[in-house]
């Protein structure tokens, strides 16, 4: 009996495996092939790995290595940007929950108004913040925005809210230590879980924003890499009918741009992969007796 | 009696400076956070609101642009696009999300970690990154999906596959597709925190694990459900990526003002009319918002567990 | 092969310029030649296919004060037209920073289309007539003679429908379609533009004409409701085996479409003038593109922005073969001369197309103006969409003649009928 609803499970999860993974197999497969070949050659086909040499060299020198630059900089906004967050997200989530200060309430509310509201209507008055701040066209323009991240607060206000045993926290205040001390030696070391998601997260939401740095980056040596890989998309002669008549001095053809894409999503999953080890199980296990 | 009083005299003196206390604490570690919250948060929101409210100079005219936008000939059909697709999509969410991190769940493994990661790989794909693989995925002719296009959708062109009646399963395809991944990984972190003794101590009592998976865990993270139901709402009404992606994926077949955001976007960026594009995010807002209140009084998100 | 020796320029200062990736050649072949003016160069995608980019970077610099690039380079033909118009008011006169004896060598339908509220407001980089695409190689194996009217084209497709199912002789699921087939019949879906007035009807007998001309062509699969780029075309029509008999279509799918997208050997494509319809009416034709070069009017060093868009428009490298290609057919006479000369030797085609390409770049038909709204979308969402439902396009014109009024008056215009 046992035995057919574990393998059931496996079934499930692996029908679902197979969902999600399929495209990425055939992205992966992609640069392997010529342009040609991605069409007639059956999905799964492998080509060569003479083209993704060839795709790699196209890439790299469209625009004298700007693929490089953008993937630095991208690097240097998302990782700036989730410092921030982890120093202030995560303690902000932990004072929701067991602050009881006034205006807790209003905190909670307004963070979960600002995270309803369409992103596409911020962008403007970001937009004229920053350019009374003197800051367009400065790397800040968007790593301050990118500082602001409720998402982040909220996964650690409900994680301390649910999670935490107040007991824990009660005999720590009541041992005399204060509430700094409390949240630096308790609270903080059970929280890696959490800290692990908020900083994954965070990461990922800005290595992914586009409209964001589009709007107030003035050098195309600044883009992030999604606005990078958007101007690729566009000098792929096939997606931008207007590129037609230079895609060839461009050399930027699907494959290439499925390299790009591929090369692209490394970094967040290689983020990923770390995060994933915090998320061990039983890691309160043993903090409250009885 | 007098010892009694005294003391309780100064139990009250202790308690009122607990209270003072208490106005406080907790304070100093949101006050990192809120800068960011006004600048980039309250602030900008305030604007938002008062375009919505206003012409291009300022003046005050109470509902016109509401009116206006409404009846805009793309108005109707966008918001019916995104009603339709947030039906279909996150019913599909919670169910597939809450049931996939309940499995993954309940038994640790390195099966499970593989799974989790595999769930998410297509999470790191975002935007112009996934027009190319969607262009491929949807076009019978060189899919790797090519059997279920052709039999489920009925399509053999890709023409055919992004017809319009299909774009509201093909986008909710697609949204959960890119962010499932994200969601188990949040909700399987969250049954983490849940306290392996409990578990121990029903499966001791002969608990199976689809009844301890349903009436043991499943309750435990109410909270992060009724969260993930509100950003999901909200997010699924105000869908904008996968309509543009298909968008440029298929040179314009599919319209750049499907959804009620892309309307938005298109009012701001195309026309320089933010007032108007301003009302329509306020509509959209005031959707989310009313799911949010809905959610949040009925699961006591804001209320402090015991 | 040399470039027309260009005038010593004593241009100066910093000039920022937006180009797209295909334009960073010249971009760069400038600021070498021209040492004394410190560039800014901004590549970006182009603001192709009815993106906003460009639409979205112009609000925010005019609402920061700031920012603006002197010289943007677009792929969309009709971004000059709002660029030059509130709210965004961009474009530069540049008739009045370049001389008329450069400008007046572009054909006049060009120079028209650049002009908007009685000024000069861009320079198209290239020009993109259409004109009819031949397999020289199919159509002598099937022992067809190439149609000269819209009425023998029509005619072929009957025929190869029957004798050989499965070829094609044009498509009509792109989303510049209509531009296709409808601009060069002289059908009025968007004339008579002047300020924020259009005239649209899709009612008129040029429109209608050309749709029951087309009808039994779409049926019969010899003009199928797909597009060029997606993949399933390329499967089904391209390759070594390909089945493109006929292609009405814009200069610039030369080698880059039938060759790069649709991988179709080398020897079989050349092209001939466009169809007439009948052979009375004259000869006339659609465009699909040209990349416009603006000028802002916000630029401190007009001087060098001007030198440097005359430099790119009438100097820069007309060799088709070179590295460094200057892609598509050139506006500037003397230039397109050489350029089509180069042409002429690309052995990719099996005839010289450039005769072609250069008639047509004079038989464009003048009475098809830009706006400031994208009407291709409005085809495939209205057109192709119900064509592929299996609907007529007869009987789809009067809801894309509205559609497009609905788009038009969406966009401030006033549209008249008639």
């Amino acid at each position: 009996m046992r035995l057919t609803s574990r393998s059931l499970r496996f079934v499930i999860l692996a029908l679902f495996a197979v969902f999600f993974v399929v495209p990425m197999i055939w992205l992966f497969l992609a640069p392997t092939k010529s342009d040609g070949a991605l069409v007639t050659s059956n999905p799964f086909a492998f080509g060569s790995f003479h083209h993704i040499a060839q795709a790699w060299d196209h890439i790299d020198a469209y625009s004298s290595h700007l693929y490089r630059r953008w993937i630095s900089n991208s690097l240097l906004y998302a990782g700036s940007a989730t410092a921030i967050v982890l120093a202030t997200a995560v303690p902000a989530g932990y004072g929701l929950a067991f602050g009881t200060f006034r205006g807790r309430k209003l905190v909670l509310t307004v963070t979960l108004i600002v995270m309803i509201m369409p992103a596409s209507a911020l962008v403007l008055p970001i937009f004229l913040e920053l350019n009374s701040l003197k800051l367009i066209g400065n790397v800040l323009s968007v790593i301050l925005p990118f500082a602001f991240y409720p998402f982040g607060v909220y996964i650690a206000y409900i994680y301390y809210s649910t999670s935490m045993p107040r007991d824990v926290l009660d005999a720590a205040r009541i041992d005399g230590c204060g509430e700094w001390v409390t949240f630096r030696h308790i609270a903080l070391p059970l929280a890696k879980p959490v800290i692990a998601l908020v900083l994954f997260f965070s990461f990922v939401a800005d290595w992914n924003n586009f409209f964001l740095p589009f709007a107030v980056l003035a050098k195309s040596t600044q883009y992030p890499i999604q606005v990078g890989l958007s101007d690729l998309l566009s000098s792929t002669p096939s997606f931008n009918p207007a590129a037609g008549g230079g895609g060839q001095s461009v050399n930027i053809f699907r494959p290439e741009l499925a390299l790009a894409t591929l090369l692209a999503i490394v970094p967040v999953l290689a983020v990923f992969m770390v995060s994933q080890r915090a998320l061990v199980r039983g890691l309160l296990g043993g903090g409250v007796k009885g | 009696m007098q010892a009694t009083r005294k003391r309780g005299l100064h139990a009250g003196g202790a308690q009122r400076k607990r209270d003072q206390g208490a106005a406080w604490r907790g304070l100093p570690f949101v006050l990192p956070y809120l800068p960011f919250l006004i600048l980039f948060g309250i602030l900008p929101a305030i604007y938002a609101l008062s375009l919505a409210f206003t012409t291009s100079k300022g003046k005050f005219i109470g509902l016109k642009n509401f009116t206006k936008t409404a009846n805009d000939y793309r108005f109707g059909p966008a918001f019916e696009h995104v009603f339709l697709y947030t039906s279909v999509w996150l019913i599909s969410l919670i169910v597939f999300v809450v049931g996939l991190a309940l499995m993954l769940h309940s038994r640790a493994s390195k099966a499970t970690s593989t799974f989790r990661f595999l769930y998410y790989i297509p999470g790191a794909l975002a935007g112009a990154a996934s027009v190319l693989v969607w262009l491929f995925m949807l076009d019978p002719a060189v899919s790797p999906a090519r059997f279920l296009l052709e039999h489920v959708f009925g399509s053999t062109l890709f023409v055919q596959a992004i017809a319009p009646g299909h774009l509201p399963f093909i986008f909710a395809m697609i949204a959960f597709w890119t962010g499932a991944g994200g969601w188990i990984v949040v909700l399987y972190g969250a049954l983490n925190t849940i306290p392996p003794d409990l578990e121990e101590a029903a499966r001791i009592d002969g608990a199976g694990a689809w009844t301890i998976a349903l009436r043991l865990k499943l309750p435990m993270i109410r909270k992060w459900i009724a969260y993930m139901g509100i950003l999901s709402f909200a997010t699924g009404t105000q869908l904008f990526v996968e309509p543009q992606l298909v968008n440029q994926a298929s040179l314009g077949f599919v319209p750049d003002t499907w959804s009620a955001n892309q309307l938005a976007y298109q009012l701001a960026f195309r026309y320089g009319k933010f007032n108007e594009a301003a009302a329509v995010s306020v509509d959209l807002l005031l959707i989310g918002l009313i799911a949010a209140v809905l959610i949040v009084t009925r699961t006591g998100l804001f209320r402090k567990e015991d | 092969m040399s470039s027309p020796a260009a005038p010593t320029s004593t241009a100066s200062g910093n000039l920022t310029v937006w180009v797209d990736a295909v334009r960073l050649p010249d971009a760069k072949a400038y600021q070498a030649a021209h040492p004394n003016v410190k560039m800014t160069i901004v590549t970006f995608d182009g603001d192709g296919n009815g993106a906003t980019g460009l639409q979205t970077k112009i609000q925010l610099w005019n609402k920061a004060g700031s920012g603006w690039p002197d010289v943007i380079f677009s792929e969309q033909v009709n971004d000059p037209v709002w660029m030059a118009q509130q709210p965004f008011d961009f474009a530069a006169d540049m008739g009045s920073l370049i001389s008329k004896d450069i400008t007046s060598q572009w054909p006049a339908t060009s120079l028209g289309q650049c002009t908007v509220g009685g000024k000069l407001v861009c320079l198209q980089d290239n020009l993109a007539p259409n004109v009819l695409w031949v397999n020289q190689k199919l159509m002598t194996q099937f022992g067809y003679t190439v149609p000269k009217t819209w009425q023998d084209w029509q005619a072929l497709g009957q025929k190869v429908a029957t004798e050989h199912p499965g070829y094609i002789i044009g498509n009509s699921g792109d989303s510049y379609g209509a531009w296709t087939y409808f601009w060069g019949n002289q059908c009025p879906l968007e004339s008579n533009v002047s300020g924020t007035k259009v005239t649209i009807n899709a009612a008129d007998t040029h429109c209608t004409e050309m749709a029951t001309l087309l009808d039994p062509l779409i049926k019969n699969g010899t003009a199928p409701p797909l597009g060029i780029f997606s993949p399933d075309f390329a499967k089904k029509y391209g390759g070594a085996t390909d089945k493109v008999l006929l292609m009405p279509g814009p200069a610039w799918y030369a080698q880059d479409v039938f060759g790069g997208t649709l991988h179709i050997p080398a020897g079989e494509m050349t092209a001939t003038t466009p169809l007439q319809w009948g052979t009375d009416s004259p000869i006339t034709t659609g465009q699909i593109g040209g990349g416009p070069w603006i000028i802002s009017k916000h630029s401190a060093n007009t001087a060098a922005a001007a030198d440097f868009v005359q430099w790119s428009t009438t100097s820069f490298n007309p060799d088709p073969t070179s590295k460094d290609a200057r892609p598509g057919l050139p506006g500037y006479a003397p230039l397109q001369a050489l350029w089509l000369a180069g042409l002429a030797k690309n052995p990719y085609f099996a005839a010289d197309p450039s005769p072609a390409l250069k008639a047509a770049a004079g038989l464009i038909w003048q009475g098809w103006q830009l706006v400031t709204y994208p009407d291709q979308p409005v085809w495939t969402n209205t057109v192709v969409t119900g064509l592929v439902a299996g609907k007529t396009l007869t009987s789809l014109m009067p809801a894309f003649g509205k559609a497009l009024g609905q788009a038009a008056k969406a966009a401030g215009y006033t549209v008249a009928t008639s």
